[in-house]
């Protein structure tokens, strides 16, 4: 009994697992539709590019610095052990460019902007404001979805390539206050090893993470049925959505990109 | 009377409702027939109507009757299973969902709960639709917006955020708002339900006036007896998802049909199934 509970149990949530998935995928098709020809709101967009770009700046900034603090510390014990000095400023923008940059931004982002669009579109659904778009001849995936979509992934873009430069100087600072080193060891150290490839790759990853963070949050919000309860579990199954998307994404494109 | 008003009544004895015959001369909308479900509950079995050029037509029922649903095929937020919806000569209810939209240009609908945007002040609520269909610029927009709002008696609030008002005020800006796409016909979904009886009356009198001056055909679901007795030109009243009496004002204070009368007088004790109870 138990076994056969634990089947069904599995079942169900492998059914409702790619329901979801065929849901994101219906809306993504409807956005990149929706974007030929590129028609959209400009107000709706710019309104969603200030609230969800500026208003994230601060949280992401004192984020991104102690990022790269930690990264110098954690390095700390290696670089006295080998002597590896000149390796810091590699090893550091290496691992922030191309990982730990664009992931954890990705994920406060989604913790902060992608929760709250759920949260407000969801609250938009129960209330029948999309309805009230319909009913005005408005196409609400056009007039409320693509602005979104178009407005997190420019914004995690910016905000990675603001965050990458803030996580360096941060690394720097407590690299000369913690292990003592100069700030032309760490610079050169950075400029002679790393490329461009490096920058490009993070701000790839920060781009599609952006587009699923956006994609998962909306569908999450536009598909909400019932009341409060529910709006509540679709924040909850919108940022565990994207935290999933976000981890396979980045294997993949790791694996991928060059 | 304005218009030509028929008069049909269902089964008196209450044992069931019979599909009733309410064709109307010179409609500008027809329901034929229309059956809805969701799941295995079966909301609209067979509602047929019509509803002419300038009329205000009340949907009047018990909760749970089907009154919203029917109003919500008109404008496709709701498909029927089976029927035939015609608007203005032209069928409507097979048509997908961009062909819908200049036919929603033409509808407007005042939901229930107003349904507007929150992130908006009012001004910019009713300058949307202008700004998306009237190719008007954000600063047009917005002066119209004012002029709209001015003629429900909001121009003291214009700036101010839906969030911050009165259901009443919300409702009357939506209004506005639905007046903006200079519709044919507006849908009022419960327009004066949770309203102090002299916003109600307000309502009323917009209702009329949309309909007396800008020549709006307005089909309004309600259970408010007063609205319905004092600006209903006629009144079609759904049981058991159908229509069971379509007639007017005096067709319904005068009949002898015990389930409308159990209605209307509001008597817990009658011959009226109804569900739950």
């Amino acid at each position: 009994m138990i076994g056969e509970g634990l089947i069904t149990g599995i079942g169900r949530g492998t059914m409702a697992a790619w329901r979801e998935l065929g849901g994101i995928t219906v809306l993504t098709g409807q956005v990149l539709r929706a974007l030929v020809p590129p028609t959209m709101d400009r107000p709706e967009l710019l309104r969603n590019l200030y609230r969800m770009g500026n208003r994230s700046l601060p949280i992401i900034a004192l984020t991104a610095f102690f990022v790269g603090g930690i990264m110098v510390v954690q390095a700390g014990v290696l670089v006295r052990q080998l002597n590896a000095a000149g390796l810091v400023g590699w090893g550091a923008g290496y691992a922030i460019f191309r990982e730990v940059g664009p992931m954890l931004i990705a994920l406060m982002f989604s913790g902060r902007v992608g929760s709250n669009n759920t949260a407000e579109l969801a609250t938009m659904t129960v209330t029948e404001q999309l309805d009230g778009l319909r009913a005005l001849a408005i196409d609400p995936i056009r007039y409320l979805v693509v602005p979104r979509v178009l407005a997190m992934t420019i914004c995690l873009i910016c905000l990675v390539i603001l965050g990458d430069i803030i996580a360096l100087y941060g690394g720097a600072l407590f690299a000369m206050l913690v292990l003592d080193l100069e700030y032309a060891t760490l610079h050169y150290s950075l400029v002679d090893n790393i490329g461009w490839l490096d920058f490009i790759h993070g701000v790839v990853k920060a781009g599609v993470f952006g587009a699923a963070i956006a994609m998962s949050s909306c569908y999450f919000g536009v598909s909400v049925r019932g009341g409060a309860v529910c709006v509540g579990k679709a924040v909850n199954a919108a940022v565990v959505a994207a935290a999933i998307s976000i981890v396979l994404l980045d294997f993949f494109l790791t694996y991928l990109l060059p | 009377m304005a218009h030509g008003a028929t008069s049909n009544q269902g089964s008196p004895t209450g044992a069931g409702p019979r599909a009733t015959s309410t064709q109307q001369a010179d409609s500008l909308i027809e329901f034929r027939d229309i059956h809805k479900a969701f799941g295995s509950k079966q909301i609209l079995r067979g509602v047929s109507m019509a509803i002419g050029h300038k009329e205000v037509f009340f949907i009047i029922g018990t909760s749970g009757v089907g009154k919203s649903v029917t109003i919500k095929h008109l404008i496709g937020l709701l498909r029927v299973d089976s029927g035939e919806i015609h608007f203005d000569g032209r069928r409507i209810d097979d048509l997908n969902e961009k062909n819908f939209y200049p036919v929603r240009k033409r509808i407007g609908m005042v939901f229930q709960h107003a349904t507007l945007f929150d992130s908006m002040t009012l001004r910019e609520n009713v300058a949307l639709p202008l700004r998306k269909h009237m190719q008007l610029g954000h600063k047009e927009a917005l002066a119209e917006a004012s002029v709209l709002l001015e003629r429900v008696h909001m121009q003291h609030s214009i700036d101010a955020y839906p969030a911050t008002l009165s259901d009443g005020m919300r409702k009357r800006a939506a209004i506005a708002r639905t007046l903006a796409m200079k519709p044919d016909v507006v849908l009022f979904d419960e327009p004066t339900t949770g309203l102090d009886p002299v916003s109600a009356r307000r309502i009323d009198r917009l209702i009329r006036e949309m309909s007396d001056d800008l020549g709006v055909t307005s089909i309004v679901v309600s259970h408010d007896l007063d609205s319905i007795f004092s600006i209903a030109d006629r009144i079609a009243f759904l049981y058991q998802g159908q229509v069971y009496k379509c007639g007017d004002r005096a067709d319904f204070e005068n009949t002898d049909d015990a389930i409308v009368r159990q209605f209307i007088g509001g008597h817990s004790q009658g011959p009226m199934e109804t569900p739950g109870f």
